[in-house]
């Protein structure tokens, strides 16, 4: 062989293998992007509460562990010293626990209601309405010590507006659960 | 020699290119810092998560404020300045926990730690459709008080977050060296 | 074969004599670091730059009243209380004064944290704000059964101002060192009238 036949066939190996990694970005480029991208969508999906999952009036479902149900949603009219055009709206839970590890379970449990336009409250501090001593919270559930079996009434205060008051959802999301939330439907959906 | 040349002006353009990079680039606390939503006195100014709408500033000597049942008159070491504000939380319930005042010459002044007691104070929650009214207030030099930006934000670090930017405008001042119309003492008792 | 032995020793040579003069500079540079200097004794009639502020001692004393500054004292304890003018240097409130004095070993237990308050209303230890002198009280509780001392002895500490720290790339006041010492008479109570420049 030659030595010019040798610098040919060298030439024209190193153009395939040029050739190849370039293709190869092709696939490289998207896959590092997702590598790297994967820890914030991940923490992304792991904080908020996105895709809702619906339970019919008077139904109870599996979340976090436990049987969750709704049994009560009802506006505080008729209070004074309130912002105007506001109401208390009160929403009751009764959660028949099963998994009773709910330090892990339910942490950063969050209930909320939610309007027809996406709106959402929190509970608010401004309203507090006595409660019996047997109906606690959301946080206050976590650190009961309810055991298996046990069944928890649970009831959080909100201030809603007058006028959304008429198209409002309570949804309950705990961080063990997320993206996925429980939306409960109404008696007259 | 030709080629020698040519190679030391490409490593000359290259160092120079190098250095352009490095100084026009931003730094990572400009990158992930707040993100501004600018506006004037008088102006709602709307953020990610909150709308705030500043109507009036007042500067004042004392404060008469209410202790615990107690009546207490503040003095300060400059002078005090309260912006009366309302904010309106957009599609969720929040909290709006900070707000500083900028002065001209770029001082920070921290809503001042002096009234925690007080109600009307950040940080204030608010919920969609249910705006509030706030009271913010600092203890500025009274050379900062003209022209000065009243920033508010929901956390403390506005990271990669709406900051509101409310340009207060500029303030006369008086014969004493505070602003002109400083009131000797401002009654918080009334509400905003 | 022999030509590349000799240049590959070269190079070793050359790499052998950098890395001992580097390492050479970097311990003399070390030992001058490491040598101790006596630290600068500060006048207390002075006004005293620690970087984010500047302090002006006003007064010291102890006090057995049962409230200083709203602070309560446990039954028969005495404080040592400071009064000092402090000012924000910086461009932003902070109440990064917690460690810029600290009194000596000898008065107070080095375990005692001192309350810090704002004498003009008695607040808990408030963001100071830039440029406005304000006068400040440090509150140290004394160990029981101690006699009031004739003076102490503090040490003022300094930070150094780095427009991006290492870790979030903001500007910050970092690395606490000594700046200096103070010995302030102690006054015999509240009333003792401030020192004068």
């Amino acid at each position: 062989m030659t030595a010019e036949a040798l610098d040919q066939e060298h030439k024209s190996g190193e153009r395939k293998w040029r050739r190849r990694s370039l293709w190869s970005l092709v696939l490289l480029i998207p896959l590092a992007l997702a590598v790297e991208s994967y820890d914030s969508v991940r923490t992304l999906l792991r904080n908020n509460d996105l895709f809702p999952r619906r339970v019919a009036w008077g139904q109870s479902a599996h979340f976090a562990g436990s049987d969750w149900k709704l049994t009560n949603l009802r506006g505080a009219f008729g209070m004074s010293n309130l912002p105007p055009d506001s109401v208390p709206v009160l929403a009751d839970f009764q959660v028949k626990i099963g998994n009773s590890d709910l330090q892990k379970l339910w942490l950063g449990c969050k209930v909320m209601l939610i309007d027809k336009d996406g709106r959402r409250w929190s509970p608010t501090s401004i309203v507090s309405l006595k409660t019996p001593d047997n109906i606690g919270n959301c946080v206050s559930a976590i650190f009961s010590g309810a055991r298996t079996g046990d069944t928890l009434n649970l009831r959080e205060t909100f201030l809603v507006p007058k006028e959304a008051t008429k198209s409002i959802w309570p949804a309950i999301g705990v961080a063990s659960e997320r993206p996925h939330f429980l939306l409960f439907q109404l008696e007259k959906d | 020699m030709m080629r020698r040349t040519a190679n030391i002006i490409l490593l000359l353009m290259a160092v120079l290119f190098c250095y352009g990079l490095q100084i026009s680039k931003p730094h990572y606390g400009d990158l992930i810092g707040p993100i501004p939503a600018r506006g004037k006195l008088g102006d709602t100014v709307v953020g990610r998560a909150f709308e705030v709408h500043a109507e009036k500033v007042e500067f004042a000597r004392k404060l008469k404020v209410d202790q615990f049942g107690q009546q207490k008159v503040l003095t300060t070491g400059g002078v005090w300045a309260v912006v009366s504000v309302d904010f309106a939380a957009r599609s969720e319930s929040t909290v709006v926990s900070t707000a500083s005042w900028r002065g001209p010459a770029g001082l920070t002044y921290d809503q001042t730690e002096r009234l925690s007691f007080m109600n009307g104070l950040l940080p204030v929650a608010i919920d969609p459709g249910l705006p509030r009214k706030a009271r913010l207030i600092f203890e500025v030099r009274p050379d900062e008080t003209s022209n000065a930006t009243l920033l508010v934000s929901e956390k403390l670090v506005a990271a990669l977050d709406s900051q509101a930017e409310i340009a207060l405008g500029p303030v006369a001042v008086g014969a004493d060296g505070l602003p002109a119309g400083t009131v000797d003492t401002l009654d918080m008792l009334q509400s905003p | 074969m022999l030509e590349g032995a000799r240049s590959r020793l070269k190079a070793w040579a050359v790499a052998g004599i950098g890395t001992a003069v580097a390492i050479a500079v970097a311990g003399v540079l070390g030992a001058f670091g490491a040598r101790h200097e006596p630290l600068p004794v500060l006048a207390p009639a002075s006004q005293i730059d620690t970087g984010e502020w500047l302090l002006r001692p006003l007064k010291a004393y102890v006090t057995a009243g049962k409230y200083t500054y709203g602070m309560p004292l446990k039954p028969g304890g005495k404080a040592l209380v400071l009064e000092v003018e402090m000012t924000n240097r910086t461009a932003k409130s902070t109440k990064d004064y917690f460690d810029v004095l600290q009194a000596s070993p000898a008065t107070v237990d080095p375990a005692t944290k001192p309350f810090i308050v704002l004498t003009r209303d008695s607040t808990m230890s408030p963001e100071l704000h830039p440029g406005m002198p304000e006068r400040m009280a440090y509150v140290w509780q004394l160990p029981n059964g101690a006699a009031a001392p004739a003076s102490f002895d503090l040490t003022v500490i300094r930070k150094t101002y780095k427009p991006r720290d290492n870790l979030y790339g903001l500007p910050g006041w970092f690395n606490p060192m000594p700046a200096g010492t103070l010995t302030l008479p102690i006054g015999a109570g509240p009333d003792s009238t401030d020192i004068q420049p």
